[in-house]
């Protein structure tokens, strides 16, 4: 599985993680939210943070999550806000998950993905619960769950091809401490 | 280097710290403007961006969700395509297409002059904008329905949406070119009710999208019936104007030891069919 080298993040990483935003949102609205069975549709917006988590590692994966998630917030009649604490935490949850691997494939990234998708939206339901909408969590999330974790199976794998164009994953730290000059 | 290295492992979690942090700061913000605030504002603008291209990439892409759609509901989809085709031998001077187009005429014709406001003067006299409903929810978690008239044709957060047999639900997000109703069916959603003679009050509480309404403050021992039309009660502070009708009786229990009854209802409007809709251009006086 090949991935982007290892760097910082610069302004086009930044304006191509825009655009995939941009994609995934008109994908989930024009086509994936008329995709309904029991009332429910596909999630394609919690899987990138899962994927950037995946990818870049806890700390990009957070950050992507949280606007991954606010973005998707804009244009949600729910609580404003709900997503992007989900999406931070997945894409840290996944980031930290993952990053001890010593070798990447994309079934482990499937995996991931559709995991990150079901422990996402039983977040998303406790936490609607806990802010006083508990049929977030008695009655809409079983139905969410049927129809989201096996479409996240599909969609894991060009969300992650999307983040891995996206970000580049982080430098590895020095694993051996340099004597200095002098010696 | 060894601080060096902690502090790398340290970073994450003051990251992850921060943006929870961030997270729950704009949650309550969101609580505390309730729609009206810069968050309200945020999610208006989005909306504006966003519609038009909504609108021209469904256009390009709609075959392939329905494809999409087709195959989840495939069963169903047999089922109502063997009781088309009985349909088609009993008429067949009738083509599918005038089918639709009548049925699209008399919803327009229910709307044009909604057969229960007659019976309401309050209703009757109030201005309507006939709407479109151009998606359901968004969201999973949510009882909603997109419509295609807004802020442009004066429909507002708070007006309430009717169908051809009823309250459907109100409008709680507006910008320019479309809004946000939030159905009766919606957990969030609460209507005060009237029902019966005398007249009896109650407050009708949505369960989730597919479950039945529940009627809650219904004293021991109040006559009702299966199959008794709700009305919107108008009390003072209403979120809706008097006389609407918005559920009928589903079941009602009674036990000795409780202080109200168990009564469930059922929407008056399919929820689950719905094209067209008006748009009540009255807003709660509160």
């Amino acid at each position: 599985m090949k991935t982007r080298p290892p760097g910082p993040v610069t302004f086009p990483d930044v304006v191509r993680f825009s655009v995939v935003l941009a994609v995934s949102l008109t994908a989930q609205h024009a086509l994936l939210d008329s995709v309904r069975a029991s009332g429910a549709h596909p999630e394609a917006m919690l899987l990138l943070p899962a994927a950037a988590g995946y990818v870049a590692g806890p700390e990009r994966g957070a950050v992507a999550g949280f606007f991954t998630g606010l973005v998707a917030d804009l244009l949600l009649p729910t609580t404003f806000g709900l997503t992007a604490l989900v999406g931070c935490l997945i894409g840290f949850v996944v980031g930290v998950a993952t990053s001890g691997l010593v070798r990447t494939s994309w079934s482990i990234a499937v995996l991931s993905g559709t995991a990150a998708t079901v422990i996402g939206l039983c977040a998303y339901a406790i936490l609607g619960a806990v802010l006083g909408q508990p049929s977030m969590l008695t009655s809409d999330l079983a139905p969410a769950l049927v129809v989201a974790t096996p479409s996240a199976v599909v969609l894991a794998v060009p969300a992650l091809a999307l983040v891995r164009w996206a970000i580049p994953p982080p430098a590895p730290a020095a694993s051996v401490p340099s004597a200095g000059p002098g010696w | 280097m060894a601080r060096t290295r902690r502090s790398r492992r340290r970073r994450p979690r003051l990251t992850i710290g921060l943006l929870v942090l961030a997270s729950i700061t704009v949650i309550t913000l969101d609580f505390r403007g309730s729609g009206h605030g810069a968050i309200g504002w945020a999610k208006r603008a989005a909306h504006d961006a966003f519609t038009p291209v909504q609108d021209a990439v469904d256009a390009v892409v709609h075959p392939i969700g329905s494809f999409l759609a087709g195959a989840v509901h495939a069963g169903s989809l047999e089922q109502q395509n063997a009781k088309l085709r009985a349909e088609l031998n009993r008429l067949q001077h009738q083509s599918l297409t005038d089918k639709n187009a009548a049925q699209t005429l008399h919803a327009l014709q229910a709307l044009e002059d909604l057969p229960w406001a007659s019976a309401v003067p309050q209703v009757a006299a109030i201005p309507k904008v006939a709407a479109e409903v151009v998606a359901l929810n968004p969201s999973d978690f949510a009882a909603t329905i997109q419509l295609n008239v807004g802020r442009d044709r004066g429909v507002d957060v708070g007006m309430p949406v009717v169908g051809g047999a009823g309250l459907v639900g109100q409008v709680v997000d507006a910008w320019s070119t479309g809004c946000t109703v939030r159905l009766i069916t919606d957990a969030r959603s609460s209507v005060g009710i009237r029902f019966g003679s005398p007249p009896g009050y109650a407050l009708l509480q949505g369960s989730g999208v597919g479950r039945a309404l529940t009627v809650q403050y219904v004293q021991p021992e109040t006559p009702m019936r299966k199959g008794e039309v709700l009305v919107t009660s108008g009390l003072q502070g209403a979120l809706f104007p008097p006389g609407i009708p918005v559920a009928t009786v589903r079941t009602y229990a009674s036990s000795p030891s409780s202080t109200q009854e168990t009564v469930t209802a059922a929407p008056v409007v399919d929820l689950g069919a719905l094209q067209y809709v008006d748009v009540l251009q009255w807003e709660p006086s509160a």
